[in-house]
């Protein structure tokens, strides 16, 4: 035992670093008997104690997975207690939180009207470093839970309730009634907004919509149409790879179309910037000259609804495409 | 025992039968590597690293009592199965016969 080189010596130094400081004592002098005792009957047997030593030391194996056991520590990141919860968590914030960052990340270098290759690069840091940060940081949660010995219900505790809903696939009524009144709502504030306007002008309204026979005429194209498509939705009852793409035509036309409104100045009321440039005054005129490099005040204004123009159709045509995914999923039962 | 195949199973099945058979033979008080060779002669081939947790973990659940003695050159902790220690064999012994009998009962329908 002089020999600080020792198989048996290294062994119980290895287990002891991997212990908690309360409980060392008592387990490294437990150890020290358990392992004294393999090892004297191999010597009486004739073994070297060098080549006993490195034989039960060997048989005890990894020091750290030896002490874990010991210990009843778990030897994994995440266990079976909590695997399903976490794998559930990882994969809702996998898709919620890169779309959310990614969006704002864009949304950003647009205003700041950054060249096409400085945006595609910040997206893709951005998109790596959130899926890393995402994945880190839950699975470090569940480590401590499994390592505290949690037993409470958390809210990731499942339950019958959140099986999902065969009903949601079906397209039926209210999604008709949804739309329809959308639609309606949408057509009721375009001639609020022509007849009556929505800012107090102490005078006659000025509409935010350019009141030019196009814009309306584009828009009112598109109402229609979205109406046709919800009532066919309606009629075929279900989603179908067809009604899909007739969906991501429609979405894309009507991106592509008002964006081209925005861009060439036809969809938001000249007068209406005159006035808003008027009314702000010298408070104004200064935020303007502050935000010349982002095209002015009008020109954020302006990225933002453009960005709103194609962030919805966008969410349009993934939701439709998702609705008929899941369709086909569950179809072998229906 | 010769099919590595089937390894995983056997060890499953024969882990919970340790404590029963560690309980039994701790009534008349023994230490670790006593125990090792006399779990392996009476049928339970037990490895050193499976046995020494399996000890702590059931002295922390008061089922072994333990003692150093310290008579002879090197100190050695002896265990001696507790009164809890037996209720749990007893508990153990009945429900090995009984999935002893449920497993022969379907042997026999089989036939």
């Amino acid at each position: 035992m002089t020999d600080t080189n020792a198989y048996a010596d290294r062994y119980l130094e290895a287990v002891s670093r991997a212990l908690p400081a309360a409980s060392r004592a008592e387990i490294v002098a437990e150890l020290e008997a358990s392992l004294a005792e393999q090892v004297e009957p191999r010597i009486a047997q004739g073994e070297s104690r060098d080549e006993a030593e490195r034989h039960v030391v060997s048989e005890f194996g990894e020091p750290i997975a030896y002490a874990s056991s010991l210990i009843d520590r778990p030897m994994w990141l995440v266990g079976p207690r909590y695997y399903a919860a976490w794998l559930r968590l990882l994969r809702l914030l996998l898709i919620i939180v890169p779309i959310c960052a990614v969006g704002a990340t864009l949304l950003g270098q647009l205003i700041a009207r950054a060249s096409v290759g400085e945006i595609f690069g910040g997206v893709i840091a951005v998109l790596i470093g959130v899926i890393v940060h995402v994945c880190f940081w839950t699975t470090l949660v569940f480590f401590i839970l499994e390592r505290t010995g949690s037993t409470g219900d958390t809210i990731l505790d499942w339950d019958p309730d959140r099986l999902p809903k065969a009903a949601e696939i079906r397209s039926g009524r209210p999604d008709l009634i949804a739309s329809l009144v959308f639609l309606a709502i949408v057509v009721g504030a375009m001639l609020w907004d022509l007849l009556l306007g929505f800012f107090p002008t102490g005078g006659t309204p000025i509409p935010i919509l350019n009141p030019v026979p196009v814009t309306w005429a584009v828009l009112l194209l598109f109402v229609v149409a979205e109406a046709v498509f919800a009532i066919v939705l309606y009629l075929r009852r279900r989603w179908s790879t067809a009604l899909a793409v007739a969906n991501t035509v429609l979405a894309a036309a009507f991106a592509a179309a008002s964006l081209a409104l925005l861009i060439s100045g036809a969809l938001v009321n000249p007068a209406l910037i005159d006035f808003i440039a008027e009314a702000g005054g010298e408070g104004f005129a200064q935020g303007q000259l502050a935000s010349a490099g982002q095209g002015g005040v009008f020109g954020i204004l302006g990225v933002i609804l453009g960005f709103c123009l194609v962030g919805f159709p966008i969410w349009d045509v993934v939701d439709g495409w998702l609705k008929l995914h899941r369709l086909r999923s569950a179809a072998p039962r229906a | 025992m010769n099919d590595t195949e089937f390894d995983g199973h056997l060890q499953e099945l024969r882990r919970g039968t340790i404590v029963l058979a560690s309980l039994m033979l701790l009534r008349t008080p023994g230490y670790g590597y006593g125990l090792l060779e006399q779990l392996a002669s009476a049928g339970f081939p037990t490895d050193a690293n499976t046995l020494y947790p399996l000890l702590r973990r059931l002295e922390k659940q008061g089922c072994l009592e333990s003692e150093w003695n310290t008579d002879e050159a090197r100190p050695r902790k002896f265990y001696r199965t507790s009164d809890v220690g037996l209720r749990l064999a007893t508990i153990l012994t009945q429900e090995v016969a009984a999935i002893a009998a449920a497993t022969a009962a379907l042997t026999e329908r089989e036939d």
